[in-house]
């Protein structure tokens, strides 16, 4: 029986698992700090800037622009082989100045790609029971 | 400034040659480094007390072993190898690179630890692709970006190169003038892997698209090869063959960045910038004072930061700068003069070290800058793990 690798799946632990738990429901949710009021990602035991160790899980908009982008054509895993060439993007999350996101640009073709281009979140089932953020351009 | 600036020396030089496939241990490779280091520097194994290296592979996947004188080399086992185990007063095993390991080296000759230290870097090709994520699942970091095919560092400086291009108005053109022109420094350089091998523009801006903008002629190239640079306290070197290259100032990067990505355009501009001004108060010097430059290029976008968090240009204007002519050897400030990791071979920042000694103490031959007295070094991207230093010619 042939299968076709998967793409490597989120291991969640116990600083990130809100994350995915949000992500599985349908949310982009973002690792906040009350006491200095900023966002934190990638998900952290304490806040880097006030020490805080109580981060909480808040939803945000899934409204971001496009700070960089890459189309990639050669697979760094065998779950890519066949979706080359696909772009990796680097967004800023509308909340907060450099609050940047890692994920894949979707519906798009790579020649109308720009800095600053506006998204929307979207969700990407990877596996059963594993939902990825993943982000395309916003609709006029 | 630096209570011990100018005090230690690189002595002596030695290469393997730098193949892609050697079926030599590498071992036998690091021996043979080590023992042309050695006789460069007029010494033999029995002056020899101090090792010191960064044993590992980049991770990143492949099919990397972990066997001591097969995958990598580490300061016991060397010492062993060169039968000099009884002799050694100090070991340096430091990571994350070898440019770390040549820090502590340096800190332990001034501290009376060891007389001789012998500074190593061996590399191979593991079997197998260099980088490949088999793993089914991604922890830790790995969990945000290898589901999205980002476990490559060749994307994660496709997206700092793409942001580069678009907010200077730079084109992909320049970056053919920069490894192009990098590719002529191999052809005089002896040890470099590209030596003789020659690059057109047409050739670099149709060659394979690793991760857009990155073509595999902007990643370095990796290698099996080995090589070793003796280092001494400078009024030992005096009494040696070469004339010693001296280490006038370090400076280590600890710049902490946005984390949802792994590395951004302006925080490794940032990162270089505050390295340089650390390496600038170690050595007592300003930027002025900077006759040549090595800087890093893992991926060529590298040297560009470095150019503009150095300094030497102002942010976006490195394309230009280098599209002027001003990073060859007839320059303003001669760059990579050697042909760097691109065109020599992957040996994570041993090549510029090198590069810096032999140009400031007139052994660079053929491709010898005149009047190069000082030399700055960059290694990595200048992100935290990054290190600089000054390499000046005896006064």
């Amino acid at each position: 029986m042939s299968q076709t690798p998967l793409k490597p799946l989120p291991l969640a632990d116990e600083i990130t698992g809100g994350y995915w738990e949000a992500a599985r429901a349908g949310r982009l949710a973002v690792q906040y700090c009350p006491g200095c009021a900023r966002y934190v990602h990638l998900p952290a035991d304490i806040c880097p800037g006030c020490d805080n160790p109580d981060l909480q899980w808040r939803t945000v908009s899934g409204r971001a622009e496009l700070y960089s982008y890459t189309v990639v054509h050669d697979a760094p895993a065998p779950g890519f082989a066949d979706s080359l060439p696909y772009i990796v993007g680097v967004v800023e999350l509308e909340e907060q100045a450099g609050l940047l996101v890692t994920t894949n640009l979707m519906d798009v073709d790579p020649d109308d790609l720009r800095i600053g281009l506006t998204l929307d979140v979207t969700f990407e089932e990877l596996a059963p029971g594993t939902t990825v953020p993943q982000f395309r351009p916003r609709k006029a | 400034m630096w209570e011990y600036r100018d005090k230690v020396a690189i002595a002596g030089i030695g290469y393997t040659e730098l193949i892609r496939r050697n079926p030599r241990t590498l071992a036998s490779l690091t021996v043979e480094a080590t023992d042309a280091a050695l006789a460069d520097a007029g010494l033999s194994r029995a002056d020899v007390d101090g090792l010191a290296t960064t044993p590992t592979m980049p991770v990143y996947g492949g099919e990397k072993g972990n066997q001591d004188g097969i995958d990598v080399v580490t300061p016991a086992y060397l010492a062993g190898a060169l039968k000099i185990r009884d002799r050694i007063t100090w070991l340096g095993n430091t990571a994350p690179m070898v440019t770390h390991a040549a820090i502590d080296a340096v800190n332990a000759l001034v501290a009376g630890a060891c007389t001789h230290v012998v500074l190593y870097r061996a590399l191979h090709m593991p079997r197998g692709r260099y980088s490949n994520f088999t793993s089914t699942h991604a922890s830790g970091k790995d969990q945000f970006f290898a589901p999205y095919g980002f476990s490559i560092p060749a994307a994660w400086a496709a997206t700092v190169a793409r942001r580069y291009l678009e907010t200077s108005g730079a084109k992909r053109e320049s970056f053919a003038n920069f490894v192009v022109d990098n590719r002529e420094r191999a052809h005089l350089n002896p040890n470099a892997y590209f030596r003789g091998k020659t690059l057109t523009r047409d050739e670099y801006l149709t060659s394979r698209m690793i991760a857009d903008p990155i073509t595999m002629l902007d990643c370095d190239l990796p290698v099996d090869g080995a090589v070793a640079i003796v280092l001494t306290r400078a009024d030992r070197a005096r009494d040696l063959h070469n004339p010693p290259a001296l280490i006038s100032g370090y400076a280590t990067s600890n710049h902490a960045g946005a984390t949802g990505v792994p590395m951004t355009l302006e925080d490794i501009r940032a990162g270089a910038g505050a390295t340089g001004e650390r390496l600038w108060s170690a050595a007592g010097i300003d930027r002025g004072d900077i006759d040549i430059a090595q800087l890093y290029d893992g991926f060529s976008i590298f040297t560009y930061t470095w150019l503009e968090g150095l300094g030497f240009c102002g942010p976006g204007e490195a394309a230009a700068f280098i599209d002027d002519g001003n990073a060859r050897p007839t320059g303003s400030l001669p760059l990579n003069t050697g042909g760097g990791c691109l065109a020599e071979g992957r040996l994570h920042g041993m090549t510029q070290l090198t590069e810096a000694a032999y140009q400031v103490t007139g052994r660079a031959g053929e491709r010898q800058i005149p009047n190069a007295r000082r030399s700055v070094v960059t290694v990595s991207n200048g992100l935290a793990g990054s290190t600089a230093f000054v390499i000046s010619a005896d006064h």
